[in-house]
């Protein structure tokens, strides 16, 4: 195998060896060589305390404990770690044990998923909810359990690998336009007319931080009849809008999607996922989606400290203020330092680098090793040729510590790129 | 091998993946996506295409292929070497 570094996991899917227990023998060379180890290397670092801002990890790179600036946890609101939050998921575990013991339809079914489940279901504003035990699992589920062999579904090229798999189980016919391109879903619907159809989007796109174009698709696919919106709020849910409804409500279009997805792992700060919709097809879907009704009921411990977690993020504006407030301001100082931040217009900011992969981890190297936790972002998960940093901010960043990562961000990232002149001074 | 044979290695593969196509009416100056192919299975095609003529080539190197007769030059490059 000629230049390592030119190869990534995208190029080992297929797999010749006799035995399914034998990796691809070329796969085996690949992993064993020195410059391909050093970028694994960043992956599976163990944290060993919670992921607040600050926290602390066992570094890969050299094998130390260090405490770090966390820019990677999703944790956006801090809810994870919030105190009340943290009390509720105790006073159920308590109540209910650690886990379900059973799926929703025959014993998983708590009195408090139902509740939390209602109390969703509004916040949304739609008829009822479908609750999951991952994010994952959910963005499938719907999906698999919604559509059919001969019906389309149509995707902006840059939603999610758990949307892509629904369709792919589902069977339906699958075809992607253009990230964020109305006229090519224009197209793709003119060629598609008659059919079922469910168009998918995201609210936040996850390596990207912009906004689905939401005013232009819904325009588009209200011309054709019975075409329906989905819409993956994984990264916008308890953020955007007045109320913290979602991206959807942030451009005033909540009636015109009909299907809502959120995760309950990122702002929420626990884990699982949830479907909103009218109370007709989520009771459809229950029948028919294997995340749910195949897989044991969301834990209760979660689903208390989760019930909290809605209560906290809604009863005022303050965590989101303080997430925009925090957002502005790290964006302005990398703005300052002439990054390319991309297209963001939310709390996820990339930093694009480009081609080199070799820089990229060298940097994230660097930065872990002066204090800072910025995981390096590779092809095929980002184009080759952007390779990244993606932060996520946090409401529970306090000043100082953004001015510590800034500093370092600074120093190991901007300063080395003006050096190569790829940004400029 | 020849470029006509390894071009009819990638037709073979594209009527294999792809509805409703006549092996006849596939242009090698043409798109994949020109024949309806999403993302995957692009990326199917090229898999399978590559893994019959038992080359490989890293993706990263096929980011600006266009049309299914590049694909064929790119291919060709790799099984002169």
């Amino acid at each position: 195998m000629g230049d390592a570094l030119k190869f990534s996991l995208a190029d080992f899917f297929f797999n010749d060896s006799k035995s399914v227990l034998e990796p691809p023998s070329d796969f085996e060379k690949w992993m064993s060589d020195p410059s391909v180890q050093v970028g694994f290397s960043f992956y599976e670092q163990k944290l060993l305390a919670a992921p607040r801002t600050t926290t602390e990890i066992l570094s890969n790179v050299d094998g130390q404990r260090r405490r770090v600036i966390n820019l990677m946890s999703y944790n956006y609101l801090g809810l994870s770690t919030h105190p009340e939050v943290i009390e509720a998921a105790i006073e159920g575990l308590k109540k209910y044990g650690l886990g379900a013991s059973g799926a929703p339809l025959l014993s998983g079914t708590y009195d408090l998923h139902v509740e939390f489940a209602r109390r969703i279901a509004e916040f949304k504003g739609k008829e009822d909810c479908i609750l999951y035990s991952s994010g994952l699992g959910g963005n499938v589920g719907a999906i698999q359990g919604l559509m059919r062999k001969g019906d389309v579904l149509i995707m902006d090229e840059k939603c999610h690998k758990s949307l892509i798999d629904g369709g792919v189980l589902a069977g339906a016919k699958m075809l992607f336009f253009h990230h964020n391109n109305p006229q090519h879903l224009d197209e793709l619907l003119a060629k598609n007319a008659g059919k079922r159809t469910l168009v998918v989007v995201e609210g936040v796109y996850s390596m990207d931080g912009d906004l689905a174009k939401l005013p232009e698709i819904v325009q588009v696919v209200e011309k054709y009849p019975d075409v329906e919106i989905y819409i993956d709020e994984a990264h916008s849910s308890l953020m955007f809008g007045k109320t913290g409804r979602g991206v959807a409500e942030h451009f005033d279009l909540e009636d015109k999607v009909g299907i809502s997805f959120g995760t309950l792992s990122k702002s929420f700060g626990g884990v699982g996922g949830f479907v909103c919709s009218n109370a007709r097809i989520i009771r459809y879907l229950k029948g028919y989606s294997s995340p749910y009704n195949f897989s044991c009921a969301p834990s209760p411990v979660i689903v208390a400290g989760l019930m909290k977690a809605l209560e906290v993020a809604t009863r005022d504006s303050s965590l989101r203020d303080k997430l925009w407030e925090n957002t502005s301001y790290f964006k302005k100082q990398l703005d300052g330092m002439n990054l390319n931040l991309g297209d963001t217009e939310s709390q996820v900011i990339p930093i694009i680098i480009g081609s080199s992969g070799e820089m990229l981890y060298e940097m994230a190297a660097a930065m872990q090793t002066a204090g800072l936790f910025l995981q390096p972002v590779d092809f095929p998960a980002v184009p080759a040729e952007a390779r990244r940093f993606r932060i996520s901010m946090s409401a529970q960043l306090t000043k100082e510590e953004m001015d510590e990562a800034l500093g370092i961000i600074e120093d190991k990232v901007a300063k080395r790129m003006r050096q190569a002149g790829l940004i400029g001074k | 091998m020849t470029r006509d044979e390894v071009v009819e290695v990638i037709k073979r593969n594209i009527l294999d993946n792809l509805e409703d196509l006549d092996e006849n009416n596939i242009d090698p100056d043409k798109s994949m996506k020109d024949y309806g192919a999403n993302s995957l299975d692009i990326i199917e095609v090229v898999s399978c295409s590559m893994r019959e003529l038992n080359i490989k080539i890293p993706r990263t190197e096929l980011a600006d292929v266009k049309t299914i007769g590049q694909l064929a030059d790119k291919f060709m490059e790799q099984i002169g070497k």
